[in-house]
């Protein structure tokens, strides 16, 4: 106590020499802590978006392998493929009518794996409504009449796009927010189990085919006719399109739905699309970011089929998202050991000058009967109190200038992420569809060619928390602890009677 | 008068580029309280080093230091409870603590001593006081003062722990022949009237006819001189 209070009456004799010292570890400090906290941003912002990217994957027909068989099926001849559908048995028409889709049994495995923490399936499928109108697709129909050209077959103005999964709450458009439900409820797992008629229809269809929830629609089933073709669908919801579309070539938004999409339960869909037992895709959210290899492991080990299967995960989106962060980390922790190199120069060249400037003082101390211990507590108060008022005035500066010197390092790192995701954008494809299957490279939890809300992640809030303070006091301690060394070593050697004997 | 301190044999020898030095060779004294005891020589004879082995700033290489007929050699604990409780030191050039007032540079050996806070205080002013250093100056920064005032302020700093031993190296080095006078003078006092043990280490003549013993050293070695007291 009684060394306490000596030191702070020495810390309050020098208010020059400890001023100056004060500042010069003051910008140190500033820089120090305004690095950690950028560095602990950035570190929370990967955490935040490792749990929402990166640890996804799906498993769904490879491109090469689609490839293969458009290669092998253009190689016969009209006659040959008529022949051959002629002689086909039930079960060959399944496999010809699911070559594209992957068999339940091989997603449902792969969900066993202990890192999977959700799984959903889905199927995507074009199916006609008798008493109902898609008027996008008829005006696009009459255009081409118009025009001298015919549409493609599978297409009518009675033809929708159907999509099926486990859990109408699950589906990746309401999911990713860029449309939501305005009236009635979504269908449940237990619709799904089991495979009760319902579906959400889209607001503008809703309102031009004068259809509201609790009305139903008329579906047909793929490849049949007659009264055993017709599944009636009660509608239970509706929904609305909230965000426009984007254009994969990079011309901001173009269009929104016309309405021609409609959610039924997944083994609705399958029953529709005369399929049942395959998806177009499982997909799956895994613990961790970290687990994702381990996971394209068990797939290649155990079901990948050749190249016929592929394993897709957004861990590409991982990496671009985090890697502006990731690059801010290192560059905010290379200045924060710039930073506190440069503290701990400044706090050891001023001590020593203190000291040496000091040397008679000790003597005296020692002469007049202190103890070594005693000095150094002196000493260790003037050394404590310096730093404390230093890092003090480091932590109220560094909180007002931390975000601006975060937003300054995103800025660059950001630049580059943002170029090479246009560059990576543009080799995916040319023209903006919809679904799981719109392109190869598109996932199912990205929405249907709706704009990704991934960038947003980019954002570095620099948040002063608890953890901050504790990283302070330990660089006080640090500083503190290295400061002291100086007298301590000076202390310890010192020889009172060589002191006190200079003029 | 009761011996208090008793030299025998000390020797203190330093390493020098052109060999060993013999700074003390085999010194051997006595002083007792209540007088002073003066060791004249040039520079450089050694007298400021025996100073320092009694004060037990240096270790002797070999000899004894009895203070009441105990040896003051021991731990490093024992050495500086004896130079809180049984010396003060007045030194040559004052070595008060610039940054602290008088008062402060008289208390902060008793601070170091674990003396409460008050009777300091009131110790220090007596002592100050009786030195004649008034309030204003009692308050006035060390920096601030004249060299007659400084060594009075050393001198009330060295009494600060009431010490049976004053060792006052060159007290007069620095000062003018008046005010060195008066400090001879306080320093006489403290033997006579208040039964102190004082050592003066000098090459000042003027200051044997303070003395009621005194020595000369030269090269290290001491011998036995007529005081003037």
């Amino acid at each position: 106590m009684r060394a306490l209070k000596r030191g702070f009456r020495n810390f309050r004799r020098h208010p020059v020499r400890n001023l100056v010292v004060i500042l010069l570890l003051f910008v140190c400090l500033t820089f120090s802590l305004s690095m950690l906290a950028v560095k602990l941003a950035s570190d929370s912002e990967i955490q935040q978006v490792k749990e929402s990217v990166g640890n996804y994957g799906e498993i769904k027909i490879s491109s090469d392998y689609q490839m293969q068989v458009f290669e092998a099926e253009r190689s016969q001849s009209e006659s040959q493929r008529t022949a051959q559908a002629r002689t086909m048995t039930t079960e060959q028409e399944l496999a010809q009518r699911a070559q594209f889709l992957v068999s339940e049994s091989t997603t449902d495995s792969f969900s066993q794996q202990p890192e999977v923490m959700t799984y959903d399936k889905v199927l995507e499928a074009r199916i006609s409504v008798d008493d109902l109108t898609n008027t996008e697709v008829q005006s696009l129909l009459s255009m081409q009449q118009r025009g001298g050209g015919t549409g493609p077959e599978a297409l009518s103005s009675n033809s929708f796009q159907f999509e099926g999964n486990t859990n109408g709450a699950s589906v990746s458009d309401f999911m990713v927010g860029s449309k939501q439900l305005v009236e009635g409820s979504f269908y449940t797992y237990q619709d799904y189990v089991k495979a009760n008629p319902v579906v959400l229809i889209e607001k503008n269809q809703a309102e031009t085919n004068d259809l509201s929830v609790g009305d139903s629609i008329t579906a047909l089933i793929s490849g049949k006719s007659g009264r055993d073709a017709e599944v009636e669908l009660k509608i239970i919801g509706i929904y609305e399109t909230v965000q426009a579309e984007q254009s994969q070539q990079g011309q901001g938004e173009t269009f929104n739905p016309a309405g021609n999409r409609l959610y039924a339960p997944l083994s609705v869909v399958q029953q529709l699309n005369a399929t049942p037992g395959y998806v177009q895709l499982g997909s799956y959210y895994f613990d961790s970011e970290d687990s994702v290899a381990s996971m394209q492991q068990v797939f290649d080990n155990e079901l990948a089929d050749g190249d016929k299967l592929q394993f897709a995960t957004d861990s590409s989106s991982f990496e671009t998202i985090s890697d502006p962060l990731t690059k801010v980390g290192k560059t905010s922790m290379i200045g924060l050991a710039g930073a506190l190199g440069a503290c701990a120069l400044i706090i050891l060249l001023a001590m020593a000058i203190i000291i040496g400037g000091r040397t008679r003082e000790l003597g005296v101390l020692k002469a007049i009967g202190a103890t070594n211990r005693q000095v150094m507590a002196q000493y260790a108060v003037e050394v404590i109190c310096i730093c404390l008022v230093a890092i003090i005035l480091a932590m109220g500066v560094s909180a007002l200038i931390s975000q601006k010197m975060g937003n300054w390092l995103m800025s660059g790192n950001t630049a580059t992420a943002s170029q090479s995701t246009t560059v990576s954008g543009t080799q995916q494809g040319q023209m903006p569809q919809m679904g799981p299957g719109a392109t190869n490279s598109q996932l199912y939890k990205e929405g249907s060619g709706f704009s990704s809300s991934s960038q947003a992640a980019l954002k570095l809030n620099v948040v002063y928390k608890g953890k901050l303070f504790l990283y302070g006091i330990l660089i006080l301690l640090f500083i503190g602890l290295l400061g002291m060394a100086v007298p301590v070593i000076w202390i310890t050697r010192l020889k009172p009677a060589r002191v006190l004997s200079i003029e | 008068m009761q011996d208090l301190l008793e030299v025998r044999d000390v020797s203190k020898t330093f390493k020098a580029k052109a060999g060993n030095v013999a700074a003390v060779d085999k010194v051997s004294l006595q002083a007792r309280k209540g007088e002073v005891t003066v060791i004249i020589g040039p520079s450089g004879s050694g007298k400021t080093t025996l100073l320092y082995i009694i004060g037990s700033l240096e270790s002797p290489d070999s000899g004894e230091i009895n203070v009441f007929g105990e040896d003051v050699a021991g731990s490093e604990i024992d050495l500086i409870n004896y130079r809180r409780q049984r010396i003060g030191f007045v030194f040559q050039f004052f070595n008060l603590i610039t940054a602290l007032t008088s008062l402060e540079n008289v208390t902060l050996p008793m601070d170091l001593a674990s003396v409460s806070p008050t009777e300091q205080r009131d110790r220090a002013v007596r002592l100050l006081e009786r030195m004649g250093i008034d309030g204003r100056l009692q308050k006035a920064r060390a920096n601030k003062m004249s060299g007659g005032e400084k060594q009075r302020v050393a001198i009330a700093r060295a009494l600060a722990n009431n010490p049976d031993i004053i060792l006052a190296d060159e007290p007069t080095g620095n000062l003018d022949s008046a005010t060195g006078k008066l400090v001879v003078d306080i320093l006489v006092r403290l033997a006579r009237e208040d039964g102190k043990c004082v050592i003066i280490v000098t090459h000042d003549e003027s200051i044997l006819d303070a003395a009621d013993w005194a020595y000369h050293m030269q090269d290290g070695k001491l011998e036995g001189i007529e005081a003037g007291a």
